[in-house]
């Protein structure tokens, strides 16, 4: 996805199991709401029967079109698993598109327990139901504000060739991910660059954080 | 193996991602997969169906449970199609009997249950490990992915029911009305026989649900498994690193240059020594500045301060107002605990309830009609249209013409006698007497027949009008009366005397009944 200021977006469009699952805990919560009114407003009587009604009315039909517009684009279960319900060019749900998708869901129940929209999730390349074709709408994962993970100790050096943007993130990726690759695993990836590098199997490790280090900067 | 000929984008992802990936993969190559799981199954669960056919459950529950055996071919095509060597039809179906020996007992039994089935197969399949090796290895590689290949196998489970009961659901609504009333559910629940090939109908729809759903189920598994070596192999920056020593050993010459200048003592620490803090090197706007001249930086930014205060910029007035004293504060939660305490006396908190339920239900009212009021001034514009035209047959006719061809017609200004007229006014002046006559006719045809004349009609075509009534003895008459009128109008010929007996006696004829009735 490019933005017209020629930015590239990219939008990782969430496949049927994350997203059946989403819907279970929705559901879930859904009843828990409808169990309590219910148990809580059949006291009341008629006046509580008759709120109930109209509550019922509102969690069923209108949870996920508001959970959906005023919380951008996340009902409780799509927030837990990290989803985003936006448009197709990545802007924000509106009211009718999400509409559209939520009133679509009972074609894509049709004829039972959601079966067309799981056939129609699992054969689009972005994984649409019919109600997200219709409405042009995408779930998507959610991007996730990610601590920086420490680097290992090395004094920063300069690589001494020129690196494309790809080779700096294999490098600094390297660094960053080395407390979650074996020892021997390391140095194997560490002594295909060694050659290039100029030194030993053994110091090319240390040199290639040193270089992870010298690109990213003080920190 | 080779990394470089992986047909999908090696890179870390988050384990959900991974499971899409699977999809993708499992729809990249639909056809083939589910083809061969088809060839495989289908026999298997005809076979089982033939040979248990009094029993259709226990061969439901046999298919079913060899599941764990039909899934190695579908991962066998995909571990050979992931770096680009996609096996055809009948070569795949030549290698099953190869897949199916190891580990058969295991798959069958204590591991038959296992939420984690599609990503422990290819350990088993693709890296040949059994008993405690194998074990250990799913340790490591479970960490992480061991919770989303659980998750998958729930929502596989959940989704085949679904689909299995959409299909039945979509095989119902096919049916026959008529069928469907004359069940008795008796006999479909009963173990009667007639009923078995249903339930062997119900089984093969659970097959068929299969072949959609377990390649997917299959290379989710696999792209978990994928996901989570690339992972702990990294094998992404494998990749990256062997295309950066492939792309400088290309070209070595310029390296060694590279590695000359190198050599210069560089000031290394330049790279990461800490920024000096700004304020040191460079004034801000808040440092003091110009000390050497009469009017010093300080003085001039008070002088500024003063100026800003006075009024060009800065407004200053005093209002006095009139204020509410503190009592007001006082009574509020007075009156509110009062309200409170009056609907809460002696049980009347039931009957607060009710009125506040008719309030409610009256506002609710209030609010539909306010809406239907709202929506019905929104589409004013909308509504006028069309219900002009709703109107528009109602009330069609346009109003009627009082003059044709000069004359005029309305019967307020024609004589109540006319044929008596015509005889009378004949002799002196026959042109007004065939006139009146015309004008009778026409004026007749407007307001009894409801002939629906326009100014703009001639004679021709008023008398084709008049046709079209069916009406022979009218259409006669008004076709004589028409052309001694044109003869007398536009000729000044006068029509002979035995012409007005004629039509004056056609004219009561016609109309004398009517006018005295």
């Amino acid at each position: 996805m490019e933005t017209p200021e020629g930015i590239d977006l990219l939008l990782r469009p969430a496949g049927l199991v994350p997203r059946a699952l989403a819907f279970t805990l929705d559901l879930v919560i859904r009843a828990a709401i409808l169990l309590a009114l219910f148990i809580g407003l059949g006291l009341l009587g008629t006046f509580g029967m008759g709120l109930a009604a109209l509550l019922l009315f509102l969690v069923q039909w209108w949870y996920m079109v508001l959970f959906e517009v005023l919380n951008q684009g996340r009902t409780p279960g799509k927030q837990w698993l990290g989803l985003r319900v936006v448009h197709d060019d990545g802007t924000p749900v509106g009211w009718t598109s999400s509409l559209t998708r939520n009133l679509l869901r009972f074609v894509d129940m049709l004829p039972f327990g959601y079966f067309l929209g799981a056939l129609s999730c699992l054969g689009h390349p972005v994984f649409k139901r019919l109600g997200d074709l219709a409405a042009g709408t995408l779930v998507i994962y959610q991007e996730k504000p990610q601590a920086r993970p420490e680097l290992p100790p090395a004094e920063a050096q300069q690589p001494p060739f020129s690196l494309t943007l790809d080779d700096q993130r294999a490098l600094i990726g390297f660094a960053e991910r080395q407390s979650s690759l074996s020892a021997e695993r390391r140095l194997e990836l560490a002594a295909i660059l060694a050659e290039p590098l100029r030194t030993t199997r053994e110091e090319a490790e240390t040199r290639i954080h040193g270089i992870a280090r010298g690109l990213l900067g003080p920190q | 193996m080779q990394l470089t000929d992986a047909s999908v984008s090696i890179r870390p992802r988050s384990a959900w991602e991974a499971l899409d990936l699977g999809t993708l993969l499992a729809r990249r190559h639909a056809g083939l997969l589910m083809a061969s799981w088809a060839a495989v199954t289908l026999p298997v669960f005809g076979a089982l169906s033939l040979l248990l056919w009094e029993q259709p459950s226990l061969a439901l529950l046999l298919f079913w449970w060899l599941k764990p055996l039909y899934e190695r071919l579908p991962l066998h095509i995909l571990s050979r199609a992931l770096f680009g060597d996609i096996p055809t039809f009948s070569e795949s179906l030549k290698a099953l009997p190869g897949l199916l020996r190891p580990q058969w007992l295991a798959s069958l039994t204590w591991r038959r249950l296992s939420t984690t089935r599609s990503f422990d197969l290819p350990v088993q399949q693709l890296e040949g490990l059994g008993g405690t090796k194998r074990r250990e290895r799913l340790v490591t590689l479970g960490l992480r992915s061991g919770r989303a290949a659980s998750w998958l196998t729930v929502v596989g489970v959940h989704l085949e029911g679904a689909l299995w009961l959409g299909l039945l659901g979509l095989l119902y609504f096919l049916l026959p009305a008529q069928l469907v009333q004359s069940w008795s559910w008796q006999d479909l629940l009963g173990l009667g026989s007639e009923w078995l090939w249903l339930e062997h109908l119900s089984n093969l729809l659970y097959a068929l649900v299969l072949i959609v759903w377990e390649p997917v189920y299959v290379a989710c598994g696999f792209s978990l498994y994928l996901n989570r070596r690339t992972q702990l192999e990294a094998w992404d920056i494998e990749l990256a690193f062997r295309r950066l020593r492939q792309r400088l050993l290309g070209a070595l010459p310029i390296l060694l240059l590279a590695c000359s200048l190198l050599l210069w003592p560089a000031d290394k620490a330049a790279w990461a020594a800490p920024a000096p803090p700004p304020d040191a090197t460079q004034a801000g706007p808040e440092a003091e500045r110009l000390r050497n001249q009469p009017l010093t930086g300080e003085a001039a930014r008070q002088r500024i301060g003063e100026l800003l205060d006075q009024p060009p910029f800065q407004q200053r007035e005093t209002v006095t107002r009139w204020r509410f004293g503190d009592t007001t504060d006082e009574q509020q939660p007075g009156a509110l605990a009062r309200l409170l305490e009056t609907l809460l006396q002696g049980g009347k908190l039931w009957q607060g309830l009710e009125k506040l339920a008719q309030l409610l239900e009256i506002l609710l009212w209030t609010a539909l009609a306010l809406v239907i009021a709202l929506l019905l001034w929104r589409y004013r514009e909308w509504l006028r249209t069309f219900g002009v035209r709703l109107r528009r047959p109602a009330s069609q006719l346009p109003p009627l013409p009082k003059r044709l061809f000069g004359l005029d017609v309305t019967p307020e200004h024609l004589p109540a006698d006319i044929a008596a007229e015509a005889e009378r006014l004949w002799q002196e002046h026959p042109r007004e007497a065939l006139g009146l006559l015309y004008r009778g006719l026409l004026s007749r045809l407007l307001h009894d027949f409801r002939l629906p004349l326009k100014a703009a009609h001639t004679e021709g075509e008023i008398l084709q009008l008049v046709r079209q009534l069916e009406r022979a003895e009218l259409s006669r008459f008004a076709q004589t009366l028409t052309r001694h009128w044109q003869d007398q109008a536009y000729g000044h010929r006068n029509a002979p005397a035995a012409t007005r007996d004629e039509l004056c006696a056609g004219w009561r004829a016609l109309f004398a009944q009517e006018g005295r009735a």
